[in-house]
């Protein structure tokens, strides 16, 4: 263990949360940004196999572990969150949103770096709760989109847990064996639904779209980063061989993520479902399971949360000038807006996969391992998705900045230097590494790397086919699509099947009580009646009119005693039918 | 101490020719006299029980006469706790009757007569003797519930001398039965004799059928009860209180010695019939008595009716031909007595107290007479069980036997009594606790008037039951309800005492 392992980086942003809304604005963001870029340098620097155990909750506990896969995910979860914290004060951010964001991404590094079951289910509950208090703080219509959130990342914790906890009973460790993964079976099936509410399983996915358009810009651009990829990390750790059934659900992901954004007319919902489909790559990536393809997903992790908290940051920006987030409203900013229309084009080209930028050699990395291992279907799944994403990303660029002249009036402020620095910084990364893959490469995990060769003829026809398909699909569906409203998901149906069920179960409990309550009251009333008016109550259930006889003798009593001639009689029938008894049946 | 048993019933018979003797000479020597002779016989009683824990069972031959042939008194496990109960029941209703009346000699000498004859049933071993000491019992009884003040009183004691005489007269047959078929009187004997002459005789099944429903009339057993409800709620208090507590329970305990000693499990492992037969009789009984008490609106009626319930309770313990079952059958019958003397006892009270004899004239009790509420409440609430009482010890070893034997609908049936058992205390304590008076106190002083007025004993001396209870009714009352709560705890204790006695019968 180096000195460098004395501390755990991701309590270091932790703390450094927890002190930022007693700073102004101005040292709580510097803080901020000097705790991002130190883990970041140190993230680079210590080295792999470095590790420190404790004792948690009883058992044996590696509160970080360093390899490959843990360093990437550091590096770039830090350097976002440098971004990030620029960002959010560039954009008026709270400290108190901040401070949210940083815990959000404290507790990811954290994750990244556990080296145990325990911790890293512990740390990805708490990046639930964090970001569930990011999506809060903006108060609104986010209050209640992030009570969905946390419903469904509870229901995915908990599914995790009960894996992990299973697994625990049949290996009797904590500690993630390399390589070993969760143990097949139960184990696996729920860590895997667990691990399916983070990155966002068709079906599952509903709580993305649903949350991450409804708080502040720089919340969004927090949120698309964090959860999905610890997901996408988390199914990595849990299935290093991959499994085929993640495979084609990355698949299925990838296609219905992007069929799905091109329907949408709010930038960042538009954006959200995109993260489901870019994830469903990755996912793809880690199911496929072969070197290039893990290295292709990890590839993807990077590059995605680079294009995707830029495209997040694009649509903040334009959100933060115009004060409108619906294409339909929008329309000719290329003219206000250059700059922010350039980083776009970026991060739309990277997305995409078109040849040059950094989506493009990732995507292919997948890609191309689908087709290695003749998985055609998705190979072709995966196609298909690159062409709903070139659609998409054509429609919100044209919208946003080409269709109509100018049809919004820019009120807000210009860009400052805090939000073009966070952007152009980030786009430039874009160019970069799809440039030079290499950079990449060297500190890519998984032992693909050298198995990638992006800039073959048939990878950059493949790209440019698919950018032609893009752009044709889009001139043929343009005119339907903009008379599109706004498409209900699947969610639809689960609020309304978990609002109408709760509201039975609370109802029908509440009946039921009661109807209880009614039949005892009643059923007590009755019998006090009963006891106190014993003849009527005969009467009721009988022929026999006790009542008039009682009151024909005065007494107010039943007459139901024999005289003394029908008492003889009765004792003798007695008996004789006991006498009988005894001599017939004995 | 082998005399005691001896004394136990002749010193009551003594007393009472000393009574009608005193009484020539003196007008109020009969409470002394009876308070003395019960004092004496509650020293044998207590000797009798010394002896029983000591030595085991005790035999006396009358007159020098060896059984077969001659009459022999036994005291048993089964008999020195009832005869205990006898004596020590028998003393209290004097202390009780000192106050409540009635008075004269010629009550206390049918009294002392009663108490003679309850002691011979209780110690007799002898089948023809046990009919005697029946009718002794009888008699006396019909004169003591007729010496009421009503005319309700002449009635119901006329019907209870018929229908008690037609009673004890099958037992006499039976008797006469089992004397054909086997030419031998004693109980011991009788069981040899009755296995020899063949448990599937004709004459033997009659002599069962008869003796059985001839002492079932006189436990009082629906649907021969008839003669019971009248007799109870019409009877002086202090009459009321003697007979519910001691009648019917010594009937009881000879139904369990004709089916134990007379006649044998044996027999019912012969005739399974005359066993279900019996058990579903008393189930029956468990459940009309219960009902019909539900039906009444006359404390002294409902109690009497309850009464029907729980001999039916008794008998199916007894029935039940488990040795759980024959315990509680036991305890059931001490506790009942107990209970149910307690019961009348203070019903006997509070009508001295407030005039309250109808379950609406209880209505507010608790704040007229609270200490009496509260005597009610607790002997209530221990008949219908509640532990740790008397009441739920009883009915716990009976349920226990029910379900050892398998017999589950008489288990179904026990639980269900303690329902119906709390369906009419609960409405009574549910007046006496939460109701507003519902009669004014001056219609409840018209009340009082009219049952203390003119109590008319034999000789037609006008004797007035005073305004108000005295202490000594009171302490009779408190004690039973002490008894009834302590008793509970003596479960284990009378099992043991028990044991050696029906591990013979039982085997």
């Amino acid at each position: 263990m180096s000195s460098l392992g004395l501390v755990p980086p991701g309590l270091v942003v932790i703390a450094v949360a927890l002190l930022l809304p007693l700073l102004s604005r101005r040292v709580g963001h510097a803080l901020g940004l000097a705790a991002t870029l130190g883990v970041l340098g140190w993230a680079a620097v210590i080295p792999t196999g470095d590790y420190l155990d404790v004792q948690f909750l009883g058992f044996d506990a590696i509160l970080f572990s360093v390899d490959d896969f843990s360093r990437l995910m550091a590096l770039i979860f830090a350097f976002i969150g440098a971004i990030g914290v620029i960002y959010s004060y560039a954009t008026d951010a709270e400290n108190k949103q901040t401070a949210f964001a940083l815990g959000y991404v404290g507790t990811s590094i954290g994750a990244a770096f556990a080296g145990d079951w325990l911790s890293f289910v512990f740390f990805v509950e708490l990046m639930g709760v964090a970001s569930t208090l990011l999506v809060w703080h903006y108060g609104g219509e986010a209050v209640r989109a992030g009570f969905r959130y946390a419903l469904w990342h509870g229901l995915g914790g908990s599914l995790i847990l009960a894996g992990i906890v299973w697994h625990y009973v049949e290996a009797g460790t904590f500690i993630m064996e390399t390589g070993a993964g969760i143990t097949p079976g139960v184990p696996a099936a729920l860590y895997a639904l667990g691990f399916g509410v983070n990155v966002g399983y068709v079906g599952f996915h509903v709580w993305l779209p649903d949350t991450y358009p409804r708080p502040h810009i720089a919340a969004s651009v927090f949120l698309c980063v964090y959860t999905t990829k610890t997901g996408v990390y988390g199914l990595y750790r849990g299935f290093p061989d991959g499994h085929l059934w993640l495979a084609y659900m990355g698949g299925a992901m990838a296609v219905f993520g992007a069929f799905s954004a091109l329907l949408q007319n709010d930038m960042r919902r538009l954006l959200s479902y995109h993260i489901q489909s870019q994830v469903g790559y990755m996912v793809a990536g880690v199911g496929v399971g072969t070197a290039l393809a893990t290295s292709g997903a990890f590839a993807h992790v990077f590059n995605h949360i680079l294009y995707k908290s830029l495209l997040f940051m694009c649509a903040g920006a334009i959100i933060y000038r115009t004060n409108t987030s619906s294409l339909k409203k929008l329309g000719g900013l290329w003219r206000e807006m250059p700059l922010t229309g350039v980083v776009f084009g970026i991060a739309a080209l990277s997305i995409a996969g078109f040849p040059g930028f950094n989506g493009f050699v990732s995507k292919g990395m997948v890609v191309n391992a689908a087709h290695k291992e003749h998985l055609d279907a998705l190979w072709y799944i995966l196609l298909l998705g690159g062409v709903g994403t070139f659609m998409s990303f054509i429609k919100f660029g044209y919208y946003a900045f080409f269709h109509g002249e100018a049809q919004q009036t820019v009120s807000g402020p210009g860009l400052n230097l805090g939000q073009k620095t966070a952007m152009v910084s980030v786009a430039a990364l874009c160019v970069i590494y799809g440039l030079y893959p290499d950079a990449l490469f060297s500190i890519l995990p998984g032992g693909g790397a050298s198995e990638a060769h992006p800039f073959t003829v048939s990878h950059i026809a493949e790209g440019l086919i698919l950018a032609a398909l893009g752009l044709i699909g889009f001139a043929i569906l343009k005119k339907p699509l903009s008379k599109v409203g706004r498409v209900p998901d699947i969610d639809a149906v689960y609020n309304r099947v978990a609002f109408y069920g709760t509201r039975s179960v609370v109802v029908g409990v509440t009946e039921l009580y009661a109807a209880v309550d009614r039949l005892a009251v009643r059923a007590a009333d009755t019998a006090m009646w009963a006891a106190r008016n014993p003849a009527a109550s005969v009467e009721r259930v009988t022929p026999i009119r006790i009542a008039n006889e009682a009151r024909a003798n005065g007494s107010g009593r039943p007459a139901l005693q024999a005289d003394i001639g029908q008492s003889t009689m009765i004792m003798i029938g007695v008996l004789v039918v006991g006498l009988l008894v005894l001599f017939l049946f004995v | 101490m082998t005399d005691a048993i001896v004394l136990a019933v002749v010193v009551p018979i003594f007393g009472a020719m000393l009574s009608m003797i005193a009484g020539l000479r003196f007008d109020r020597s009969g409470w002394t006299v009876a308070a003395l002779t019960c004092l004496a016989q509650l020293g044998t009683a207590l000797a009798i029980l010394y002896t029983v824990v000591q030595d085991g069972t005790q035999r006396y031959e009358l007159a020098g006469f060896t059984p077969p042939e001659g009459i022999e008194l036994v005291a048993d496990g089964l008999s020195a706790p009832v005869i205990v109960l006898v004596a020590t029941v028998s003393l209290a209703v004097v202390v009780y009757a000192r106050q409540a009346g009635p008075r004269g000699n010629a009550f206390y000498t049918l009294y002392l007569l009663l108490v003679g004859g309850l002691a011979g049933v209780t110690l007799t071993g002898d089948i023809f003797n046990m009919y005697v000491f029946l009718e002794i019992t009888g008699l006396a009884a019909y004169a003591l519930v007729a010496s009421g003040d009503s005319t309700e009183s002449a009635v119901a004691g006329l019907k209870y001398l018929i229908l008690g005489t037609i009673g004890a007269s099958l037992f006499l047959l039976g008797a006469g039965y089992a004397y054909i078929a086997t030419g031998t009187l004693n109980m011991v004997d009788l069981s040899e004799q009755l296995a020899a002459a063949g448990y599937g005789s004709r004459l033997v099944l009659g002599a069962f059928g008869l003796l059985v429903t001839g002492l079932l009339v006189k436990v009082a057993l629906f649907p021969v009860h008839t003669w019971q409800p009248g007799a109870y709620s019409n009877a002086p208090d202090s009459v009321s209180v003697y007979i519910s507590a001691l009648v019917s329970t010594v009937a009881a305990y000879a139904v369990a010695r004709v089916l134990y000693t007379v006649f044998t499990p044996e027999f019912f492992t012969a005739n399974p019939i005359a066993q279900t037969a019996l058990v579903y009789a008393a189930a029956v009984s468990i459940i009309a008595g219960s009902v019909l008490a539900v039906l009444q609106r006359d404390l002294k009626r409902m109690l009497a009716y309850s009464s029907v319930s729980q001999f039916g309770m008794v008998v199916a313990g007894f029935a039940l031909l488990s040795q759980s079952a024959a315990v509680g059958g036991v305890i059931h019958l001490i506790g009942h007595a107990v209970l149910k003397g307690g019961l009348f006892a203070a019903v006997g009270v509070v009508a001295a107290q407030t005039g309250a004899r109808s379950i609406d004239e209880y209505a507010g009790l608790a704040s007229r007479a609270p200490l009496s509420a509260g005597l009610v409440a607790v002997l209530g609430l221990s008949l219908v069980g509640v532990p740790p009482s008397v009441g739920f010890v009883g009915k716990f070893y009976i349920a226990v036997g029910a379900v050892e034997t398998g017999t589950w609908p008489i288990a179904a049936v026990i639980f269900a009594s303690t329902v119906l058992t709390l369906a009419y205390f609960a409405r009574i304590i549910e007046r006496m606790y939460f109701a507003q008076p519902a009669v004014e106190p001056s219609s409840d002083g018209a009340v009082a008037v009219d049952v203390g007025d003119g109590v008319s004993a034999d000789g037609g001396e006008e004797i007035h039951s005073s305004a108000g209870a005295s202490p000594e009714m009171v302490a009779v009352v408190v004690v039973a309800a002490v008894a009834a709560v302590t008793l509970g705890f003596a479960g284990s204790a009378i099992e043991s005492f028990l044991e050696p006695t029906l591990v013979e019968v039982f085997g």
